[in-house]
């Protein structure tokens, strides 16, 4: 008996080294556990042994049974491991580089534009946006600078013809239609709807009849800051921008006011910035932005009463902005679209 | 405009402050310097006046001369020359051995191909002292004595600050504007003005006089008035005069225009001289007549805007107001009488017409910017002294003033505490008052506050919040500390288009995109190509700069497609890029629309090659990138429908136009038109999507989605497939599918997702006919589906679907 076991665990011992699929596996199992399987036939012959004989052969069939599902499970796990390999396919060389394109980048002006607006949303202001063809009204009249002012030859502006008629902008009465020359505009039309008090940024395209150089183009963006409130100060509109400059050009950047005119604030500055951290431009004063305190005759023009309402106004650059932080030197590099400049900035 | 040093110290006391701290102290009060320059000899101890005794031509070089010169030291230097505007005995500048001439050159005994040249002669370009005539500098004229150091002979060199002066202060378009403020802010006091003309004016001319009558009847002249002057000698000014003039830019001319332009400099007041003997009978300020035309100065022929303002005599228009004189009537070498104008003109009139007539001179400037009344007859007078004194000239009637200065001083009341209020930081009294004397506004207590005087020459001084600009400028912006921290406003969220843009951005950045960022400024074809002749016509704009762009751009896909071809020159792989933006479409009523635009492109084939090939990116992918966009902006997939895209950008049978039921969105997406694209040198053909939504479209603030409970039961799935005419369009299949599953399932289950899995054309079907299949899902809230249900539901499907004539249900 304990020799005809022996051979029978030989036997499938053998037998299985060509199992390799599970169907293969199915069928050995069921020739060896099955019904009529081999090791089920001994252990049916356990009946015909004697009272004395039995536990020395159940012992003999129980290590012959562990032995044969020893050998099933590592078929099994044979089977599995050769089925998987068969879905997967062939190895991977994990050194390879992936086919895929990455991922794009923002524009260097919409990543500035991004950090600057979020800067000023730590300070309550929100972003509110308005048409770029606008009325003459929404970007001059309204913002104290009627027909005559030689504040109009300040910037040299791009009409529409007279036939023309905008959705987003609806005349008043005659006046002419523009491209927005700055997004002051943008200003009018929140005062015009909303009740103060509000802080507003408004980022935005606007247009000069400019011929292209290094440092002009036909259109530009600014982004600029409305803060309509009672008591309004010059002192806080030294706060807002000192903390706007920090925020941008890093701590050890210092500012200064420098009286100018503007015809919707009153007074009105230049501000300046001076920082170490500017490369070549390192050190110096540098012109980064126009604000002042809303004129009252601004807040007259857009429904606001200047005894009780008062402001804050800022407008800057967003190219000036991001050729300083970034040290680009010349201002067509952003409309020409070269994915050598574009990616240098993801 | 250039104030030179020595020009503002004719008006302060400038001991001990020098240009350079000058050139601090001006911008903050408000006046930029654009420029500092030094003009007139700098210090060049070695170069003497010598004499050219005699010279002959140089022994190997024709355009040398080798020249005698005596510097009167005793000792004759012989010096090449490659010169040829001198004679013997001539007096010239020579640099002696030794010197460092303006340009760095240091000048030493040599030899000028083999002859010894002890030093050098020198042109006027040469020291320094600008352009002169060609060759040397020719002293022989002044008669200057030998040796002398030219220095002394031309005064200590100045410094010219360029001025930017903004609309505002046009009390600073002149000298003493500038000395004004400059005074204020240091402290200074302004020397006063001597002027030896009596003042006094009379109202019309006397019978005596040759000038019958001075009048105006233009409203854009308020103020006129006029001097004669007899016995005129004109002749070339003085040096110190050409020289004041030069330091500012201008050209002398002769001694009664430059005194003109002199007082102008001065004072800012413009002032015009005519010549007596061209004036018929007098001088009238009257409105043009129709018809009338004027030859002015510059040679321009005009034709004159009916009503603009002229000065005239009795038969012809002579000057446009303000603007520029008539070349009949001005001062010439054989003027011997002159009348000399000065005037105040409207402002925004002066502006307009100056526009108009497209010139822009130093008078035009001055009145659109609010001359001071008060200083008319002062820069009359003064120009008189100084004819008087320069051209011999006497004064002779009329001298007449009509009409009235139409400003006067202005007194604000300034409530106390109100500059410290908007300040924000505390102000002594004394501080207020002190800085406004300083300006030269009298300042006087009041019961509110302070009533302060401010004179007519800051026509920009009118209000309490005009005085607090006047205070800071001169007690110091870094004088205010930053203000209070803040809290910010509950409630308050950023625009709509704002949110989109940022997020729509992410978007595609994560999918591989990069940002462009195209002028909005387009050219004729560009838009032809994008919106077909007749609406390119509506968004063309009315003065275009170039001819490049003329127009408002209507979609972004031509600047990508553009960007792509340039990338691809480059050899730099671009990828997919994309831009968001705004473009302006025509609508149905006329009006022409604002649209935020999120367009993309890429090249169908890849430009990089790579080891493992991945599916071309197509217009399929491009759709889901713009169903998704969509989704951004509010708009859901199934408000949006697509058809076939025809013409313009995109190739005809491979795009889609996509249209919003809603109204809010339009687009399109697919393969761009391929002819155009490989115009731009594109030869791979270039995937495309764009939508672009209305501003109003996000008007609405975006709504929080509510929780909806879904079923735990399982769903059952039944195909269907449905063959029907090629030109029947998948959507309206699709749509029918959905309706008949819709009404199958009823109020009792509910109809889940209909999915188009299979698309076949070919053997088995019908010519012109092509089978499409649909997997639909139904699900229960309740309960299991049982089969007896679907298969009804799926019977009522099929049978909505062969409703449809030419469909069959494939069994």
């Amino acid at each position: 008996m304990q020799q005809q076991l022996a051979q029978l665990v030989a036997a499938a011992t053998q037998e299985a080294s060509a199992v390799a699929t599970r169907a293969e596996l199915e069928a050995f199992k069921a020739r060896v556990v099955g019904p009529n399987g081999s090791l089920t036939q001994v252990m049916k012959g356990m009946a015909t042994l004697s009272k004395e004989e039995r536990p020395v052969v159940g012992k003999l069939i129980n290590e012959a049974k562990k032995s044969v599902e020893e050998l099933l499970a590592t078929l099994l796990v044979k089977v599995e491991n050769a089925e998987i390999a068969a879905a997967l396919g062939a190895s991977v060389d994990p050194t390879l580089p992936s086919p895929d394109a990455p991922a794009g980048s923002l524009h260097p002006l919409s990543r500035t534009r991004e950090r600057i607006l979020a800067s000023f949303r730590k300070l309550g202001f929100v972003v509110a946006d308005g048409p770029e063809v606008e009325t003459e009204w929404h970007c001059f009249d309204a913002l104290n600078t009627p027909a005559d002012h030689p504040a109009r030859d300040m910037q040299d502006t791009l009409y529409m013809p007279k036939a023309f008629r905008s959705a987003d902008a609806p005349r008043k009465a005659d006046e002419a239609i523009l491209l927005r020359t700055h997004t002051s505009s943008v200003q009018v039309r929140t005062m015009l709807s909303r009740n103060p008090p509000f802080r507003i940024v408004a980022p935005g395209r606007c247009f000069r009849r400019d011929a292209v150089d290094a440092t002009h183009s036909a259109n530009f963006h600014q982004v600029e800051g409305l803060w309509i409130d009672r008591n309004v100060t010059l002192a806080d509109l030294r706060g807002v921008l000192d903390f706007f400059v920090k925020e941008t050009f890093g701590a050890d950047a210092e500012i200064r006011l420098r009286p100018s005119f503007f015809p919707f604030t009153e007074p009105s500055f230049e501000m300046d910035l001076r920082s170490p951290n500017l490369g070549r431009l390192s050190n110096r004063w540098l012109e980064i932005m126009g604000c002042g305190l809303v004129d009252p005759k601004v807040l007259e023009l857009c429904g606001l009463d200047p005894k009780e309402w008062s402001g804050l106004a800022f407008g800057l650059g967003l190219e000036r902005i991001t050729m300083l932080v970034h040290g680009i030197d010349d201002i067509r590099h952003f409309y020409n679209n070269d994915t050598r400049f574009l990616r240098q900035f993801a | 405009m250039k104030v030179s040093f020595q020009a503002l110290s004719r008006h302060l006391d400038l001991a001990g402050v020098t240009a350079e701290r000058v050139a601090e102290v001006l911008p903050m009060l408000g006046l930029e310097v654009e420029s500092v320059t030094t003009f007139g000899l700098a210090p060049l101890p070695l170069v003497v006046v010598g004499e050219i005794k005699s010279f002959d031509k140089h022994p190997k070089a024709d355009r040398l001369s080798v020249c005698q010169v005596d510097v009167g030291d005793g000792a004759i230097r012989q010096i090449v020359c490659g010169a040829k505007n001198f004679k013997a005995g001539d007096r010239v500048p020579v640099a002696l051995p030794g010197t460092v001439m303006p340009s760095g050159f240091t000048i030493s005994v040599s030899k000028l191909r083999d002859v010894d040249s002890a030093g050098m002669m020198c042109s006027s370009e040469e020291l320094g002292l600008g352009k002169g005539e060609d060759g040397l500098l020719i002293l022989t004229p002044r008669q200057p004595a030998l040796g002398t150091p030219l220095n002394s002979l031309f005064g200590a060199p100045d410094t010219v600050l360029e001025i930017s002066v903004t609309p505002n202060r046009g009390d600073c378009l002149g000298i003493r504007g500038v000395a004004r403020d400059l005074a204020a802010a240091l402290g200074l006091t302004l020397k006063p003005l001597t002027v030896k003309t009596p003042a006094g004016l009379a109202a019309a001319p006397s019978a005596a006089d040759a000038v019958k009558f001075v009048r105006s009847s233009s409203e854009f002249c308020p103020y006129y008035t006029l001097r004669t002057l007899k016995n005129v000698k004109v002749g070339p000014s003085p040096e110190w005069l050409r020289r004041d003039l030069e330091a500012a830019g201008l050209r002398p001319i002769n001694n009664v225009v430059d005194i003109t332009n002199w007082v102008l400099l001065e004072l800012g007041q413009p002032l015009h001289a005519f010549d007596a003997k061209k004036v018929s009978e007098g001088i009238e300020a009257r409105p043009a007549r129709e018809g009338e035309e004027i030859v002015l100065l510059d040679g321009k022929k005009v034709k004159l805007e009916t009503g603009v303002c002229v000065i005239a005599d009795a038969q012809r228009p002579l000057v446009v107001a303000g603007v520029m004189g008539g070349a009949e009537s001005g001062v010439t070498d054989s003027t011997t009488e002159v009348l000399l104008e000065a005037a105040w003109f409207r402002p925004g009139e002066i502006r307009r017409v100056a526009r108009r007539i497209g010139v822009s001179t130093d008078s035009s400037h001055r009145f659109a910017r609010d001359v001071d009344p008060a200083g008319v007859e002062l820069a009359s007078r003064l120009a008189t002294d100084l004819l008087i004194e320069l051209a011999g000239a006497q004064p002779a009637g009329p001298t007449v003033a009509v009409g009235q200065p139409p400003r006067a001083d202005v007194t604000i009341e300034l409530p106390a505490g109100y500059v410290a209020a908007k300040l924000g930081t505390p102000i002594a009294d004394a501080d207020v008052s002190a800085a406004f004397a300083r300006l030269g506004f009298t300042v006087k207590a009041s019961a509110t506050g302070f009533s302060v005087l401010v004179p007519s020459f800051r026509s920009d001084v009118t209000r309490p919040i005009d005085l607090v600009e006047e205070f800071i400028r001169i007690h110091g912006t870094d004088k205010v500390p930053a203000g209070r921290p803040i809290a910010p406003l509950p409630g308050d969220e950023d625009a709509l288009t704002s949110v989109f843009t940022r997020e729509v951005s992410a978007r595609l950045v994560g999918a591989g995109f990069t940002e462009c960022c195209h002028y909005s400024l387009r050219d004729a074809a560009e838009l032809e190509r994008t919106l077909g002749a007749d609406k390119a016509a509506l968004v063309a704009m009315d003065n275009p700069l170039t001819a490049e762009q003329t127009h408002l751009r209507a979609s972004l896909v031509p600047g990508l497609a553009g960007a792509l071809a340039l990338n691809l020159s480059v050899h730099a792989d671009p990828h997919g890029l994309f831009e968001v933006g705004t473009v302006f479409r025509p609508q149905a009523d006329g009006t022409v629309r604002e649209f935020i635009s999120v367009a993309f492109a890429i090249v169908a084939e890849p430009v990089t090659r790579s080891w493992k090939s991945r599916e071309a990116f197509d217009g399929l992918r491009a759709k889901r990138l713009l169903q998704d966009a969509a989704a951004l902006a509010g708009v859901a997939s199934v408000r949006l429908s697509f058809a076939a895209a025809n013409g313009g950008l995109w190739q005809a049978d491979h795009a889609a136009a996509l249209v919003d039921r809603g109204r809010a969105a339009e687009g399109a997406c697919g393969v761009l038109d391929l002819r155009w694209t490989r115009s731009l040198g594109l030869k791979s053909s270039v995937i495309a999507g764009e939508v672009c939504f209305p501003r109003s479209a996000f008007a609405e603030a975006r709504k929080i989605p509510r929780f909806e409970a879904f079923s735990s039961f399982p769903p059952v799935t039944k195909d269907v497939a449905v063959i029907v005419p090629v030109d029947v369009a998948a959507a309206e299949v699709e749509s029918r599918v959905r309706q008949g599953a819709a009404k199958a399932a009823g109020k009792e289950f509910a109809l889940e997702s209909v999915n188009c899995f299979d698309v076949f054309t070919g053997p088995g079907l019908p010519e012109g006919h092509r089978s499409l299949a649909f997997e639909i899902r139904w699900r229960h809230a309740a309960r299991t589906l049982t089969d007896e249900e679907t298969n009804q539901a799926l019977g009522v499907v099929i049978a909505t679907l062969e409703k449809g004539a030419g469909w069959t249900v494939r069994r």
